[in-house]
């Protein structure tokens, strides 16, 4: 890199100059870091950009610019290849704190020492880009979503390697009658057309379509996985969509509910095979079918079975009534439901299927004789009631994720993590938990899958996806759906959540999307989802490392192997950019070119810590840059105001801080420090899945290091703050200030 | 509605009943959309005075329990305020549907709808407003009271007398002759007429 040339830019717009004294704050730029800054009234105005950009021309290369939220005018304020830091002025400064207030200004400069001390440690990441890259798009599963997410990714201009385990293509729906409803107004059941995608795909030039075969080894990264089939080939694909769907639970498991008894107690799927051929009969004396009931949440909804809803089956069941009904009026359809689950416009079949004289029994079904008769404890009579006279029973089975193959057997030696190595369930026990702590609850087991791992993936975590605790592959399917655990390998379809048809082939497009996102990304060297575009990456400096393994254990991602040396290995294009692995580090050789560990304690040591005869406490707020930071600017935008004592330091996320951070702030002379960050547990928020939960860990361990200290455990204190906490912070800020205050002051202060 | 008998279920959830109502009763074709959320009992300002709540009652017919439907205080109680109405999600006319379940359980010969005090007081309702095409507070007092016998009729009339005078006092009640439309004559003409057209259609 050229010689180091910052340029400090003041603005003193949106009210920043009449609430703060300027000319104090250019003191600071200019005698404590001896670099001359420019102010203006409005710098994101043409003639402001515009004196930044000459200076640029004259030589600037790092530009320090002390205005507004980092998060706002980065149109306006991007000088790219050349660095940009920022110091907030506005939202965290004079619009949560009383102007013309000493301590207001106090908190403007101490964010401008921040800035103008980090600025030696940033440097502009050079992104990490090796050989060739691919563009291939490999889409495992040969059903409704993946024949769907082959044609949209061969659409996007991408080659694209369909593998399907079986001789053919179109999976469940092949068998299939009818639709469910897709198209306005949804009323009616529509005619199955999975012949015609099958027929789309084949005549689709960009698509291979490998059947017959499986995924027996993956290996490498997004940009450069070499995916071996169990024929031998070996194919170079850019990312991996899964599309490897569902199965029927099994039936031989709910005896409770008669099947096997009889033949005539058949499962939604068998049924749906039955009205394909025609109209159904008897399967034990070929009778006509004259009175059939169709018993919901067979198996589903109950602990003992699937502990979840399958979404589709009550629909189905709709269906299929309306189906019998089409070609016998006076059919008589039962069904038996807890509670009518018709989400969206399947609404719309539910009240065709009543108009058509389909009736409902709300209840559990109590026993299913070998005669059929279906005794239901009817809720909404009050009487337990049997039905009899019943020809045919129908079990609504729901979903099972095909998370693995289980036409194949476990692999020697799995790891049985499959859930990934942070157990999303356990609760997260902090010392000083600041709000109310999380719910204790009991830990699951943990279940081995049974079958083989659809990747088999080369990884130091183990061959399978990590899943959700119901089996589901995905990491977060309200916040981040397609992601997976593991980068540039998507997930869509049933195998994520239950679905029907038609929102398959919109969840195919989606995950699509993101892998066709990050094959581009990585031949860029750019990351992923949530830091897109992030140039930098992980470095390792092997000679002081001491293969403690923390590292490749607490990736969340799995990015980091270790080579046979037991030294860790950063698969670039697998990296996220959290800096979990940074935070990890017990020796801190983990750095990214602008971002690490010193530069995080550069600006914590730069604050001007006042004695405690001043009566001012100094507290340290590291906040996660995803939801802590913003929600504290929307805290901003509102005006809400909060402690002018407490220094806000962002962070990628709450896993990159280390804990040399809390013990130097410490041994500094804050008197506290708080860590605020996403909601961490099983229904987690965290951006990187598992950050905030790996800081809560290093933390819940920091207890006995304060003692060492001779200071109290509760100077240090995790929140969870949520996008939606902009009320909320200032007075969780205000508490912990008041706490602190309590205490007293750190006995370290002047030292 | 039609003349025909309703058919008698055999059995719980035997369909025919419920297939009737369906089909006879004025309303009873979206009666089939009831998803059973329970907005009219929720919403009735008499809910708690009725056997069963509207929503339940509509389960009932379809789980073919007519002889309880039939005799239950519901179709009674009903106070006519369109509440359920009002707000029932699927569109279902309840209001329409007792009145016409009230009907049918006269026709039927149900003891509870010739006999209960809801039945005997919408009798002599009914007998003041096609008579005299208004409702005679008075004589529809007198009537319902005198339709539980001759002694029994004094015995009420008597317990209540106080109220009456008070009510006469304020003018709330007259004394003299009945309240009137000004051609009885015409009125009885329409209702004669209307029961010729719900014949007719019955027949068709």
């Amino acid at each position: 890199m050229s010689e180091r040339n910052t340029g400090v830019y003041l603005c003193s717009g949106c009210g920043i100059g009449e609430a703060l004294n300027m000319d104090a704050l250019e003191k600071v730029s200019k005698s404590e870091y001896k670099l001359e800054p420019k102010s203006h009234a409005c710098l994101c105005s043409d003639e402001g950009v515009g004196m930044i950009r000459s200076d640029i021309e004259g030589g600037v290369n790092q530009v320090i610019v002390a205005a507004c939220s980092a998060r706002v005018m980065t149109d306006r304020f991007a000088f790219e290849p050349n660095t940009l830091i920022r110091a907030d002025l506005r939202e965290k400064v004079i619009w949560s704190h009383p102007a013309g207030d000493e301590d207001t200004q106090m908190l403007a400069e101490d964010y401008l020492r921040m800035a103008l001390a980090s600025a030696p440690k940033i440097n502009p990441p050079t992104p990490w880009i090796e050989g060739e890259y691919s563009q291939r798009i490999c889409v495992l599963g040969g059903g409704v979503t993946g024949l769907n997410a082959a044609l949209e990714a061969a659409a996007v201009g991408h080659d694209v390697l369909l593998i399907e385990r079986s001789d053919r293509l179109g999976g469940w729906a092949v068998d299939a009658s009818k639709r469910l409803p897709h198209r306005p107004p949804y009323a009616q059941p529509e005619e199955n057309n999975i012949a015609d995608l099958v027929a789309k795909v084949q005549g689709e030039g960009k698509i291979t379509v490998r059947m017959g075969v499986t995924v027996t080894r993956t290996a490498g990264m997004p940009g450069k996985f070499a995916v071996t089939l169990s024929d031998g080939a070996v194919e170079d694909v850019g990312a991996i969509v899964i599309a490897t769907g569902w199965r029927p639970y099994e039936a031989e498991k709910l005896g409770h509910l008669g099947y096997g008894a009889s033949p005539d107690v058949v499962t939604n799927v068998q049924f749906e095979a039955m009205l394909k051929e025609g109209r159904p009969t008897r399967k034990s004396d070929g009778k006509a079918l004259k009175s059939v009931a169709f018993v919901q949440c067979a198996g589903s909804r109950d602990p003992a079975h699937l502990p979840y809803c399958s979404n589709t089956c009550c629909a189905t069941s709709l269906k299929q009534a309306l189906e019998l009904i089409e070609t016998d009026p006076t059919t008589n359809c039962f069904v038996i439901y807890e509670e009518m689950r018709t989400p969206g416009t399947a609404e719309e079949l539910y009240r065709t299927a009543q108009s058509a004289g389909v009736i409902f029994i709300k209840g559990k079904v109590k026993a299913v004789g070998s005669d059929l008769t279906v005794t239901v404890a009817d809720e909404l009579v009050q009487e337990e009631i049997p039905l009899q006279g019943l020809d045919m029973v129908v079990l609504a089975t729901g979903m099972v994720p095909n998370s693995t193959n289980t036409m194949l057997p476990s692999e020697a030696g799995e790891n049985p993590q499959l859930h990934g190595d942070v157990d999303p369930e356990a609760p997260i026990k902090v010392a000083g938990y600041a709000g109310e702590a999380p719910p204790a609850h009991e830990r699951r087991e943990q279940v081995v899958y049974e079958g083989a791992s659809l990747l088999n993936l080369q990884y130091r975590q183990g061959p399978h996806l990590p899943v959700l605790h119901d089996g589901f592959a995905d990491s977060h399917y309200i916040c981040f759906p397609y992601e997976t655990r593991r980068s540039g390998i998507y997930t869509c379809g049933p195998v994520r959540r239950p679905m029907d048809w038609a929102e398959a082939e919109e969840d195919a497009q989606g995950a699509v999307m993101k892998a066709v996102q990050a094959v581009r990304s990585a031949a860029a060297g750019a990351a992923l989802h949530p830091r897109v575009g992030d140039l930098s990456y992980p470095k390792i400096g092997l000679n002081q490392c001491t293969k403690c393994r923390r590292c490749t254990v607490e990736c969340p991602f799995g990015a980091i192997d270790e080579t046979e040396e037991g030294f860790p290995s950063v698969n670039s294009t697998r990296c996220r950019r959290c800096g979990t692995c940074m935070g990890a580090c017990p020796v801190r050789t983990i750095s990214f070119d602008n971002y690490s560990v010193e530069s995080l304690v550069t600006q914590i040591k730069s604050v001007n810590i006042p004695d405690e005869f001043s009566g001012k406490p100094r507290l340290l707020l590291i906040a996660c840059e995803n939801d802590a930071v913003p929600a504290l600017d929307m805290a901003g935008i509102k005006h809400n105001n909060w402690s002018a004592f407490v220094r806000v330091l962002p962070v990628r996320c709450l896993g990159s801080v280390s804990l040399l951070c809390v013990s130097e702030a410490l041994l500094g002379g804050y008197d506290g420090v708080m860590l605020m960050g996403c909601k961490a547990g099983d229904d987690y928020q965290c951006h990187f899945v598992k950050g905030s939960a790996m800081a809560a860990e290093r933390l819940g361990k920091i207890g006995e290091t304060l003692k060492s200290m001779m200071l109290e455990p509760e100077r240090v204190v995790q929140v969870e703050a949520s996008i939606a906490d902009a009320d909320r912070l200032p007075k969780v800020i205000d508490g912990f200030v008041e706490q602190i205050m309590a205490i007293g002051f750190n006995p370290m202060k002047g030292f | 509605m039609s003349q025909a008998a309703s058919p008698t279920p055999k059995q719980k959830y035997d369909l025919n009943f419920a297939r009737w109502v369906y089909e006879n009763v004025d309303g009873g074709d979206r009666m089939a959309l009831c998803m059973q959320c329970g907005t009219c009992s929720g919403s009735c300002p008499i809910g708690t005075q009725m056997d069963y709540g509207p929503r339940k009652l509509f389960m009932m017919i379809r789980a073919g329990l007519k002889e309880k439907v039939l005799t239950s205080n519901t179709l009674w109680n009903c106070v006519s305020c369109y509440n359920c109405v009002v707000r029932c999600p699927r569109k279902v006319p309840v209001t329409y549907i007792l009145h016409d379940l009230a009907t049918l359980a006269v026709r039927e010969g149900y003891a509870e709808a010739t006999h209960s005090d809801n039945a005997l007081f919408a009798k002599a309702f009914w007998w003041s407003a096609t008579k005299y095409g208004r409702t005679d507070e008075r004589l529809v007092t007198a009537k319902y009271y005198f339709a539980f016998g001759m002694s029994e009729g004094y015995k009420r009339g008597m317990a209540n007398m106080k109220i009456a005078l008070g009510m006469v006092r304020t003018k709330r009640m007259h004394i003299g002759m009945p309240h009137k439309v000004k051609e009885t004559s015409e009125l009885h003409k329409i209702l004669a007429k209307a029961a010729e057209i719900e014949a007719r259609n019955n027949n068709k």
